[in-house]
């Protein structure tokens, strides 16, 4: 059995030390969860991201129809066969 | 595997603009608090939001390159970008850098979070220990051991960052750790 003063020893005496990374770690999440919360994603950012995306699609779409050959010049490349000769 | 790299893997492979944009959204979501809280750490509104905006421009047009396959190396190439877009308004309007965040509003951050998962008293006493660690330090610890443990950012990008080796990065985060504990204890 613990006596009284072996108790109050050990409600008063002092905690070890956390592990310091896993600490710092632990620190630096809540930071950011606690900025995340108080400043969810604006709509504005989110608009930003929209126009990225359909800018970049527009730029790739043009980019496809120029690879495509234009149909004059796939002719001149193809050229049809020689009509048969029936005679 | 993580969900935001899922994310972002799906994203590089899909092709209809539709797709992309609700794909684009979701990693935004994940991603942008972040990103925020980055650049408005370096400078201040209303310059700080028109730099987040280019960060999120370069970070949503790029995201079809990005050539990594882990959660690691995609938030390393976002904050890249982000450095960079800050470099460049650094360049232009010789403006100057980030100082220490004062503790009384680190501890707003912390105490907002709580509703997202429960503070234990534990849990508290480990935030009190790793605050004074941070706040002990001398400047050039605490940026290191901010940029690590709370930006999150690895070795290699810091090393990126200060143009030093990875091994250099790791070995002064590690000094500035015994430093900040001897101080603390």
């Amino acid at each position: 059995m613990f006596g009284r003063s072996q108790i109050a020893r050990f409600l008063i005496m002092p905690k070890p030390n956390p592990d310091a990374e896993l600490a710092l770690h632990k620190l630096g999440q809540r930071i950011r969860e606690g900025f995340a919360k108080k400043h969810p994603t604006p709509d504005k950012s989110l608009e930003t991201v929209r126009d990225a995306v359909r800018e970049q699609y527009a730029q790739e779409q043009e980019a496809e129809r120029g690879k495509q050959p234009a149909p004059v010049a796939e002719k001149e490349r193809d050229p049809q066969p020689p009509e048969p000769d029936n005679r | 595997m993580d969900d935001l790299i899922k994310l972002v893997k799906t994203y590089r492979l899909t092709v209809g603009v539709a797709d992309r944009l609700r794909l684009a959204e979701e990693i935004f979501r994940l991603i942008e608090p972040d990103l925020r809280f980055f650049v408005f750490r370096a400078i201040q509104p209303p310059a700080a939001e028109d730099v987040l905006q280019e960060v999120l421009k370069a970070v949503a047009t790029g995201m079809k390159k990005f050539a990594g396959g882990s959660k690691e190396q995609f938030w390393g190439w976002c904050y890249r970008i982000a450095r960079n877009k800050l470099n460049d308004h650094f360049q232009r309007q010789a403006t100057t850098r980030e100082q220490p965040m004062p503790q009384d509003e680190l501890w707003q951050l912390v105490e907002s979070s709580p509703q997202v998962s429960p503070l234990s008293p534990a849990d508290r006493h480990d935030l009190e220990y790793a605050m004074k660690l941070l706040t002990t330090s001398k400047p050039e610890c605490y940026d290191y051991l901010w940029k690590h443990f709370v930006f999150g950012l690895g070795y290699g990008e810091i090393a990126e960052e200060r143009n030093l080796s990875y091994d250099n990065v790791r070995m002064k985060i590690g000094r500035c750790l015994d430093e900040a504990k001897s101080l603390v204890s």
